[in-house]
């Protein structure tokens, strides 16, 4: 019984240990919910929320899924966000309608909404009635032309060629319009570059690595592999240097996670379009101190990116390389 | 004395709680309540309580599935994969077929039952042990799902479909009364009926469950048909919530389904089951998770909170009945 | 007239022949021992007797008909009961649900066509047959698998009263019991004998034997080797047939 009791005890100077560690919350707290926490890109995000957050001196209540699939429990979290009454939902939905009933909860609460790195569908989340604040995040189809812009610069735009595409989780948005971007101002720019296969790699490394790997048995000139985020460029990268095609192939990125940009400087991974998720971070935050003061902000709001070299990496210039994390 | 002990020795009220449910899982269902609502002044409320509820719905209703199976010294770990398989052959019934919603509805429940048809009748038939073939189902209904819809998730329900997941009928979640209803019906049959006292039966004795002239083998397979029907429903509500069918959706619940029945006091080695258990152990899991949402609490320290609370539950157990009688 | 009588019975797996002309019989209401040394042939008569194994040859006569072609169900119904040295019993279960197990009375449930196990009816049945057999038991409720090993083979005894048997089969129920609990059962042998209900046990410990049995059969190498009135022998003669000295 002693044992039993003490125990218990045990349990309840847990759970009040875990409410003493957590902050206080004094003044405007805004409700940030993520895919995950598990993946270079949302950590830097976060953490451009969280300097956001100290610069528009507000509070962050922020948590994210186990995984960037869990959709269901992303709906869980956001519910529960609710009942602490936020003066704001910003979410980064796993896909285009797991939130929705969330952010209509939100609406009927009168508080405002903001899609973080643009994962609604604006005609899903119409039909729901939802009413979003505003979209914040980088113009995808772009950064995938921007993609096709370095590649043709790179080998030339007379260049010869075929080129591998791996795409995102089947059915995202963002993946999509990566892959669309690429591949229409490829056609434009490099018309001799032949886009052979277009896979998913459902944003996985390792799949990544396998279709990089099943692509090269195929086609053994293969000239160019453009991935749709870094965490699968890098998956790709370690296959061209197994098959021993190391610097032949010019292997490009998306995002610029801490872990692409080491590759770059290594000399594996060719270049990335960065996503710059931090400068996202600390932009949503100001955008949406903005709208509840009552200023006006655009429905939606493009953040820059930027195509990182390890020429560019070594200049040091650019300006916005201090959003780099 | 304590509280398992005082309820075994006297043939009491008492006698037939402890047997019902694991009187150690209540009080820490109850302490924790206790701790959260002290932590965060957020907590207890109806708003969250009903919000707690509907969190717990879809892994709640998996979770009595696993009661009677494991109840019979079964396992079935591929109710995870039959929801999402489940969620998507209903979405694209009314999607890509253009049937009408309730057939969709049928199709989520059938395509589920089936799956757990399979289970049960290469369990017994074949004698593959069920470990083995509920791992494989775990991945054939995973890897069904994906094909059917080529890895992308099947948009756009019927409003009927979504109301069984979005509806608040007097303000309460549809899938929380669902869960309940399910809680209710599961209990009873468990309890009450001979068919939930065989598969009792079955995990404590099989020679004696033969012996007695139960069909052994033919309840087996209806154990299994009754938890994949059980995913099949976890898996239309769980499409209904998130107002489509994901063929990713329920990966990992297999084991939150289990761990809520371990949690609720059912041996993993069968003979002892109770789905009022399971029920508090899928609310020990969902007020534990939104607790710590509440409190800011980063998802990866849940995972290691859901896991202590598990083994501390188990342990207690033990403690109480003395010889490790697991 | 003999409730159970064996003519001749044979039984033989490939050229192995297990038994080699059994003959013996069993009169109501008698206790009769089984005795023999491991693989002398015991449980594959009481398989045989029982239904599970279709004997080669010979013939097995109960209450008047004929044993053959029966299946297991059949002969229990006819009335023979076997209880297995493990018991077959569900340890987590309680004594009423263990002594009605596989035959639970059911009732509606508010009167729809929903069958619910009528927990009352089995709790005071199970109580009147503990009762009238007055096994020490102390209550239906309490959970088999915490019961002494005694309590446990009354409440197997209790489920095969429950049967209406002629005859009851009993394995060894006194092999693994503390000495006050060999006392119980062997009481509730008695009982049985009392019910007019015959008894065939198998057993290794002679004193058991001598107390409650009115005979001893001895089996050897599949054949009997002796079957005499306890009265008119004595221990150390039963264990040299036992042992093939004589």
């Amino acid at each position: 019984m002693r044992r039993e009791g003490l125990t218990y005890a045990a349990i309840l100077l847990l759970s009040v240990g875990f409410a003493a560690a957590a902050p206080a919350a004094d003044g405007p707290t805004y409700g940030v919910v993520l895919k995950t926490l598990a993946n270079p890109f949302w950590d830097a995000m976060a953490k451009g929320i969280t300097e956001g957050a100290k610069e528009a001196q507000v509070n962050i209540f922020e948590q994210a899924a186990n995984s960037d699939q869990d959709a269901e429990t992303q709906l869980n979290i956001c519910n529960t966000m609710l009942e602490r009454n936020p003066q704001a939902l910003i979410a980064s939905a796993i896909n285009s309608s797991n939130l929705l009933p969330c952010m209509k909860t939100a609406n009927e609460k009168g508080i405002p909404v903001v899609d973080l790195d643009a994962n609604l569908d604006p005609a899903v989340t119409q039909r729901a009635g939802v009413k979003i604040a505003f979209t914040i995040g980088s113009d995808n189809i772009a950064a995938g032309g921007k993609a096709a812009d370095f590649l043709a610069q790179h080998l030339g735009s007379n260049a010869q060629g075929p080129v591998l595409v791996i795409e995102g989780l089947a059915g995202n948005v963002t993946g999509e319009e990566r892959a669309q971007g690429f591949k229409a101002e490829l056609a434009k720019v490099a018309p001799g570059l032949k886009v052979v296969a277009s896979l998913p790699g459902d944003w996985d490394a390792s799949k990544a690595a396998n279709i990089a790997n099943d692509t090269l048995q195929r086609n053994p000139d293969l000239v160019a592999i453009f991935a749709c985020n870094d965490t699968m460029a890098l998956g790709a990268v370690e296959s061209v240097f197994a098959a021993g095609k190391g610097g032949k192939v010019t292997v490009i990125g998306v995002d610029g996670t801490t872990d692409g940009v080491k590759s770059i400087k290594a000399g594996r991974l060719t270049a990335t379009v960065a996503q710059l998720p931090y400068l996202e971070g600390i932009e949503a935050i100001k955008d949406v101190k903005a709208i509840l003061a009552g200023q006006s902000v655009p429905a939606v709001v493009h953040v820059p990116t930027l195509v990182l070299t390890a020429q560019v990496l070594a200049q040091g210039t650019n300006p916005y390389l201090k959003y780099v994390k | 004395m304590n509280l398992a002990s005082l309820a075994m020795r006297r043939p009491t009220a008492l006698h037939s709680l402890g047997n019902m449910i694991r009187l150690e899982s209540l009080v820490v269902l109850l302490l924790l309540i206790l701790a959260l609502s002290l932590a965060s002044p957020y907590f207890l409320s109806v708003s969250n309580a009903l919000n707690i509820l509907l969190a717990t719905s879809v892994i709640g209703i998996l979770g009595f599935g696993a009661t009677f199976v494991i109840a019979a010294a079964g396992i079935d770990l591929s109710v995870g994969s039959i929801l999402g398989f489940g969620g998507v052959t209903g979405a694209l019934a009314v999607n890509a077929l253009n049937l009408p919603w309730p057939i969709g509805i049928m199709v989520s429940l059938l395509a589920g039952a089936f799956c757990g048809l399979v289970n049960g009748l290469l369990t017994t038939r074949a004698r593959v042990p069920a470990f083995i073939v509920t791992l494989g189902m775990l991945g054939v209904a995973r890897g069904a799902a994906l094909v059917l819809t080529n890895g992308q998730p099947v948009y756009g329900l019927p409003g009927p479909m979504v109301w069984l997941g979005q509806g608040r009928p007097f303000g309460v979640p549809l899938p929380a009364v669902i869960f309940l209803g399910v809680a209710a019906i599961t209990h009873f049959v468990l309890s009450r009926t001979r068919f939930g006292k065989y598969a009792l039966v079955i995990g404590d004795n099989q020679n004696a469950a033969r012996a007695t002239g139960i069909h052994v083998e033919r309840h087996l397979v209806a154990l299994y048909t009754l938890s994949g029907f059980l995913a099949g429903l976890a898996g239309l509500v769980s499409a209904a919530r998130v107002n489509s069918g994901d063929p990713t959706a329920g990966t990992g619940y297999e084991l939150a389904a289990i761990t809520a029945a371990i949690l609720g006091g059912t041996n993993l080695f069968g003979g002892r089951a109770s789905v009022v258990g399971t029920l508090i152990g899928a609310l020990i899991m969902g007020v534990l998770q939104n607790g710590l949402n509440l409190l800011a609490v980063s998802s990866f320290y849940q995972q290691m909170a859901i896991g202590a609370v598990l083994v501390l539950a188990v342990w207690l157990d033990q403690l109480n009945r003395g010889r490790g009688r697991a | 007239m003999s409730l159970l009588a064996l003519t001749d019975v044979r039984m033989s797996f490939g050229p192995v022949e297990a038994l080699r002309g059994v003959s013996f019989s069993v009169a109501e209401g008698e206790a009769v021992a089984l005795l023999g040394d491991n693989g002398a042939g015991k449980s594959t008569l009481m398989k045989t007797i029982t239904g599970i194994y279709r004997p080669s040859g010979g013939a097995i006569r109960f209450n008047g008909q004929d044993l053959k072609d029966k299946d297991p169900g059949e002969i229990r119904r006819l009335g023979i009961e076997m209880i297995y040295q493990d018991l077959a019993l569900a340890r987590e279960q309680d004594v009423a649900s263990n002594i009605f197990l596989g035959r639970e009375p059911t009732r509606r449930l508010l009167g729809l066509p929903i069958r619910m196990i009528d927990t009352a009816r089995i709790e005071a049945e199970a109580e009147a047959i503990i009762r009238r057999l007055g096994a020490r038991v102390p209550s239906v409720r309490y959970r088999v698998g915490d019961l002494s090993g005694g309590q446990q083979q009354s409440v197997a005894i209790a489920r095969a009263l429950t049967f209406s048997p002629k005859l009851v089969i009993m394995d060894e129920p006194t092999a693994a019991l503390a000495v006050r609990e060999v006392e119980h059962v062997l009481d509730l042998v008695c009982e049985l004998k009392r019910q007019r209900i015959a008894v065939i046990l198998i057993s290794h410990r002679l004193t058991d034997v001598f107390a409650v049995c009115d005979r001893v059969i001895a089996l050897r190498q599949g054949e009997v080797v002796a079957d005499e009135a306890v009265a008119k022998t004595s221990m150390n003669e039963v264990v040299a047939h036992i042992v093939g000295a004589s």
